[in-house]
């Protein structure tokens, strides 16, 4: 059975347990950073940082709401990015799990900015010492042997979760369902696209530009994120939702 | 020891599918740097122990797997079977394998004398004689027999001391035990402040 | 915590206040997020709009230092809406007994007061007793002087507007606030506060909590699943080196520690031990000699309690003007000190006014600092301003071990006692600080014997291998001896107890000598049936699975009881008073209780449900605290104003300062409230987290965040790196401009907050800033002497 997250954002706490509970499976060097006026840090996602929790503060009408964004790859159901592989391997696509992985093929590749423009909600990232282009791997070793991904084990208050890509299309209907209640605005993120589901509680691009993607309308063939950004205007973006 | 974890030891089967990806590595690191982190859990490669979190109150639980051949942590995460923390952890008790692999630590005792603008290393056997020399003299010197009034209080005015909730309880115990043998009073710590 | 993490999901409205927990206590959310879940209400009370506010159903902003205002405005609320839970307040509390004849309260200032000495004579705040010396009652709480009409009165000056006025809390948020939280104030219903140093670091701390707890008496909160006091504290191991009593003022298990003019163990006793005339009132300090005596046998096995008292140094009084941690550091800064241990703690910027701090450090002749890191104290000669070649001061520095690195246990806020087993070997053959105690006091105990010395007995006769094996200290006997043994074969209740053999609880300790007990309240912990704080089993029974009370994982003081003051979740027949949600309840056909471990094993209505108070009450009027029997609202120290709407006294009266160092009132070169915290990616001083590349990645910098009115004022961008100061000293901070701070009007007036963490020092790394406490004051509280680093006054400019 393939596998799923479900992110519930109107319950993260932005304890960024996920960020460092990455780095600590994966054993991934720390950044200098600077603090630039925002407890985000690192400011973005890198070489060194797979997953990251984006701070926004949005105020409308007087009702100040700080949204919580920790940001990972989405192992897309069909992934824009494997258009983007020449050297064989480079990108594997686990078919038991779901999982997209990475590999240090992507080294080889000739050119690897093409990863990042091929991905609708921006992820890749290529690490200068190594010249391999990576991300989140859905910690598939952890997943192979019956584990939780290091950032849901490590989440407190059922924000992150994962498990059979059923479960957890019902749990996000459920969830959907109680979090309406409060915020009337809350849906669910191109969840047929995608295997990490975010519910978002006020309208997606309030937390981050590319927090929403139409990924299913992304078809084999080349297709720049320029040229997929200019669809996102088109109404049926939340198609999916 | 060993724990009962739901999900955390199920390993020996699958382990070998895992290494199939979990060994490619991810590109983060230098390829020298890669290890199967998933087969490395493995009992046969390294010990679980629990342990509690060293930071805030709450007391979450954790597990430290530690490998049988350098005796160093390789990993530290949530405990599952913990009833408070169910094996979530915010970002300082994430980090906690850090704090023990960490190049900051000092690799020696260190001794600075009077006016020097350095350390220098020692052996913790003649710091802790110099330091027991210390403390003998001033509170020889020091030592408060009777107060102002004219009461007996047999006490050390002259020594303070400051620490701490890092210690563990039965250390605590013995420390208050010690100072208080010596005749401190002044004696404050962490939830002073 | 009266009651602990897990139970926080039985809450109906939990009222986060003095405390950002989602920051600071992460984990506790998990619980929280639960009660939401289940339908519960969250309501974050603070300066500033924080992670917690982000969760909460209700944010109310406050200005820093304001919350006795805003409590007591709740008090108020609840008695004039006739909101208490009656039944609780006439049976548990002390809201019926009658005030004595010489309490008298006039603007700000209550009976009793010297103004030379700055103290209360508080026995004018006296109970009038029957001829037994009883407290007198009257349970229809109609008599003008009961408890419950001088609240009343005491409180009708706090008005909604007048606490508005004062706190800058919108009045709209106000009201919603008293009414969501008094709703608790039901049989069925429970309300839970959580707080932290945002409530004990003022001048008035204390009463800060007291007030909380009266709310919670009043709403009859206090004992039931989902309610209680709950101090969230913030070191793993904080509750237990409180419990062990690292502190001037108590020994092991609270037991005062011995001052002059006690020059026996029998005054010792007779002064510590509380005698109650009220057959119902179980009193439980009347056990107060046993206690004593178990801990002067464990720490002196082979003497007579009534020798080895003599051991013990005594103190000239207990007032924390003259030993706790501010004035410590005075007299240090004036030369007293020669010696320092700073075990385990950063003090060069962990306490308020760290400049003054630093610089008293200089004038030891010798510091010993164990550490994990170097850090600013042991460091403290190459720090700013510092020419080492001027500094005597001798310094020894011994690392020591992480804690995976050790094995032992460290009690939690909800006072779980849990074992911890070591993992890896410590780098370099660092050992646990345990041993490093032990090997010292060992070579300090040679000396003595081997030289003499002033009074030595204290040392030589400390009985120091009774912690160790084989001249290694070892945890696991050193655990067994907090908990206590027989020192000869003893009879109680018919049954004999061999030497050596573990006291199953505290109960069976003895006054005469019989027993040994490092801690009484400990007793229990490690019993024949082995070390309880190591026990894993999550077995609950379907009752204590209602609440979530897994009284088979770990163990919890006292004798695992988990909620306390439990004997008040029933009513006096012993049934719960929210039968959905029973803490205990007295069942069967046999008739005992179930549940949680209750209060006392007595039937329901025999004894008082205060087991630790003297009468046996809650004391909604609470006599023994050094500023008064009532919270009354008072600025703090360096505050934005010059007068308050509820009385002519502008500051509490008996607030520990200095003469000599000068505060920031109404000061035009200091004109913003300041206040001090923590984040999540960090703990402390940051001796650990600064050293945690992961960590440091996440928050790098020393930040002060302030509105966005404010930095327009300043001409701040955000981002930008400005200095922060104020009378004590000044840092500089990146600039947070943040709509999660707004400026408040208080008294028709824009005050500014701005607020900054206390985790950065200068030594590491280069490029993070310095502490927060260089800009705080040495002003405390008149009860704890806790400094007031949650409010404060200070300007911020350009860098």
């Amino acid at each position: 059975m393939s596998k799923t997250f479900f992110i519930d954002l109107t319950k993260c706490t932005a304890c960024r347990g996920c960020q460092v509970a990455c780095k600590q499976w994966k054993k991934l060097p720390a950044e200098h950073t600077e603090n630039w006026g925002s407890h985000q840090n690192p400011k973005d996602l890198s070489g060194k940082t797979l997953k990251v929790v984006r701070f926004t503060e949005v105020e409308t009408d007087g009702n100040l709401q700080w949204l919580f964004f920790p940001e990972q790859c989405r192992h897309c159901v069909e992934p824009p990015c494997l258009d983007a592989m020449t050297v064989p391997g480079s990108i594997m696509h686990d078919p038991e799990t779901g999982a997209v992985v990475y590999t240090n093929l992507t080294a080889k590749e000739a050119d690897k900015e093409a990863f990042g423009m091929s991905c609708p909600y921006n992820i890749p990232r290529i690490n200068e010492e190594t010249g391999m282009v990576v991300k989140c791997d859905m910690c598939n070793d952890r997943v192979k042997m019956g584990m939780l991904p290091a950032c849901v084990q490590t989440c407190p208050t059922g924000c992150m979760n994962f498990g059979d890509r059923d479960d957890m299309l019902s749990l996000a209907d459920e969830r959907l369902a109680k979090a309406q209640e409060r915020f009337p605005d809350a849906e669910l993120i191109d969840a047929d696209s995608v295997r990490v589901i975010y519910l978002v509680q006020t309208n997606a691009d309030s937390y981050y530009e590319y927090l929403s993607a139409d990924a299913s309308s992304i078809r084999k063939g080349p297709m720049s994120r320029k040229q997929f950004l200019a669809k996102l205007a088109s109404p049926i973006k939340r198609m999916n939702s | 020891m060993h724990t009962n974890r739901r999900n955390f030891l199920k390993l020996s089967a699958t382990a070998a599918v895992a290494t199939a990806f979990g060994g490619l590595g991810l590109g983060c690191t230098p390829k020298a740097d890669i290890v199967d982190r998933a087969a490395a859990m493995d009992p046969k490669w390294s010990k679980q122990t629990t342990t509690i979190c060293c930071y805030c109150a709450v007391g979450c639980g954790l597990v430290v797997n530690t490998s049988l051949k350098t005796n160093r942590a390789i990993n530290v995460e949530g405990d599952p079977d913990h009833p408070i923390n169910e094996g979530a952890l915010c970002a300082k008790g994430a980090s906690i394998w850090q704090l023990a692999e960490n190049d900051r630590r000092p690799d020696s005792v260190l001794y600075r004398a009077p006016y020097s603008n350095k350390f220098t290393k020692v052996s913790l056997e003649w710091a802790l004689d110099k330091i027991a020399r210390n403390v003998k003299q001033t509170r020889d010197e020091g030592f408060t027999r009777i107060n102002a009034k004219g009461q007996t209080v047999n006490r050390v005015d002259n020594i303070a001391s400051l620490g701490s909730a890092a210690l563990d309880n039965e250390e605590c115990w013995a420390f208050q035990t010690m100072l208080r043998s010596l005749g401190l009073v002044y004696i404050e710590h962490q939830a002073r402040i | 915590m009266t009651n602990h993490w897990i139970d926080l999901k039985n809450s109906d409205c939990i009222l986060i206040m003095g405390s950002n927990a989602a920051e600071n206590h992460p984990i506790s959310f998990k619980w929280v997020t639960k009660a939401q879940e289940q339908g519960a209400t969250l309501i974050h009370v603070d300066p500033r709009f924080t992670r917690t506010s982000a969760k909460a159903n209700m944010y109310a902003g406050i200005r820093s230092g304001a919350d006795i205002a805003v409590l007591g405005g709740m008090i108020k609320y609840i008695l004039d809406n006739d909101l208490i839970f009656k039944e609780y307040v006439v049976d548990y509390t002390n809201a019926s007994f009658i005030i004595g004849d010489n309490y008298t309260f006039e603007d700000g200032i209550f009976a009793g007061f010297d103004p030379a000495t700055k103290t209360y004579d508080k026995s004018k705040w006296a109970f009038a007793l029957d001829e037994n010396g009883v407290p007198k009652k009257d349970t229809t709480l109609k008599d003008p002087k009961c408890v419950y009409q001088m609240l009343k009165k005491h409180y009708e000056r706090y008005s909604l507007d007048k606490v508005v006025a004062i706190s800058g809390m919108k009045h709209d948020d106000l009201v919603k606030l008293y009414e969501t939280y008094a709703a608790t104030g039901t049989r069925d219903k429970a309300g839970t506060i959580m707080y932290a140093m945002g409530w004990t670091q003022h001048t008035v701390g204390v009463q800060n909590i007291r007030s909380m707890a009266m709310i919670q008496l009043l709403l009859g909160n206090i004992g039931v699943a989902g309610g209680g006091v709950n101090a969230l504290r913030g070191e793993s191991n904080v509750q237990g080196s409180t419990d062990h009593c690292l502190l001037y003022h108590i020994l092991p298990g609270y037991l005062s520690t011995p001052k002059a003019a006690q020059p026996t163990f029998e005054k010792y006793n007779t002064d510590n031990t509380p005698v109650s005339h009220d057959p119902m009132s179980a009193n439980w300090w009347q056990n107060f000699p046993k206690y004593s005596a178990s801990l002067l046998k464990a720490m002196w096995m082979d003497d007579d309690p009534a020798v080895s008292y003599n051991y013990l140094p005594r103190l000239d009084s207990g007032s924390a003007a003259e030993y706790s941690w501010l004035t410590l550091f005075d007299k240090m800064d004036k030369g007293q000190f020669k010696g320092l241990f700073a075990w385990g703690m950063n003090p060069a910027c962990s306490g308020a006014n760290a400049n003054k701090n630093r610089q008293a450090l200089g004038k030891l002749d010798w510091l010993v600092n164990v550490n994990i890191f170097p850090n600013e104290t042991g460091w403290f000669w190459e720090g700013p301003d510092m020419d080492p070649s001027k500094i005597k001061t001798e310094v020894f520095f011994l690392p020591c071990a992480v804690s995976i690195e050790k094995e032992g246990s460290v009690s939690n806020s909800g006072r779980w006692m849990q074992w911890r087993y070591k993992g890896p070997d410590a780098p370099h053959g660092f050992k646990p600080d345990g041993d490093l105690m032990y090997e010292l006091m060992h070579k300090i105990q040679k000396l003595y014997t081997a030289e003499g010395g002033v009074y030595p007995e204290p040392i030589t006769r400390l009985s120091w291998d009774t912690i160790a094996t084989n001249g290694v200290f070892d945890p696991h006997k050193t655990a067994k001896l907090i908990n206590g043994y027989f020192l000869k074969d003893t009879e109680i209740k018919g049954k004999v107890y061999k030497k050596g053999e573990q006291v199953p609880s505290f109960a069976f300790l003895q006054a005469d000598g019989s027993t040994c007990s490092g801690n009484w309240l400990y007793c229990n912990s490690y019993t024949e049936k082995g070390n309880m704080a190591a026990r894993r089993s999550l077995a609950q029974t379907p009752e204590q699975e209602k609440i979530g009370l897994f009284p088979n994982f770990s163990w919890c003081w006292p004798v695992n009881r988990r909620i306390l003051y439990n004997r008040a979740s029933v009513d006096l027949q012993g049934k719960p008073w929210n039968p959905e949600k029973p803490v205990i309840a007295w069942e069967g056909p046999d008739k005992k209780w179930v549940g949680d471990v209750p209060d006392g094993g007595w039937a329901p209505g025999s004894k008082h449900a205060f087991i630790m108070r003297k009468h046996g009450f809650g004391q909604l009027y609470g006599p023994g605290r050094n500023d008064g029997p009532l919270p009354e609202y008072y600025e703090p120290l360096e505050c934005p104003v010059k007068t308050h709407p509820f009385s002519g006294t502008l500051h509490n009266p008996t607030a520990l300062s200095y003469i000599n160092e000068d505060k920031a009132v109404c000061d035009p070169r200091y004109p913003f409230v300041g206040t001090t915290y923590r984040v999540t990616e960090h703990w402390q001083t940051g001796v650990m987290t600064r050293n945690e590349p992961w960590l440091l990645e996440a928050e790098p910098q020393v930040f002060v965040e302030m509105s966005e009115e404010l930095a327009e004022l300043r001409g701040f961008e955000n981002g930008e790196k400005v200095i922060v100061e104020s009378l004590r000293g000044a840092i500089w901070a990146k600039a947070i401009v943040t709509k999660r701070i707004k400026p408040f009007e208080i008294q028709g007036t824009v005050v500014h907050q701005i607020g900054l963490p206390w985790h950065f020092g200068w030594s590491w790394p280069k490029d993070g800033g310095d502490s927060a406490n260089i800009l705080t004051p040495s002003v405390g509280d008149p009860n704890t002497g806790i400094p007031e680093t949650k409010a404060f006054m200070v300007n911020v400019r350009k860098a």
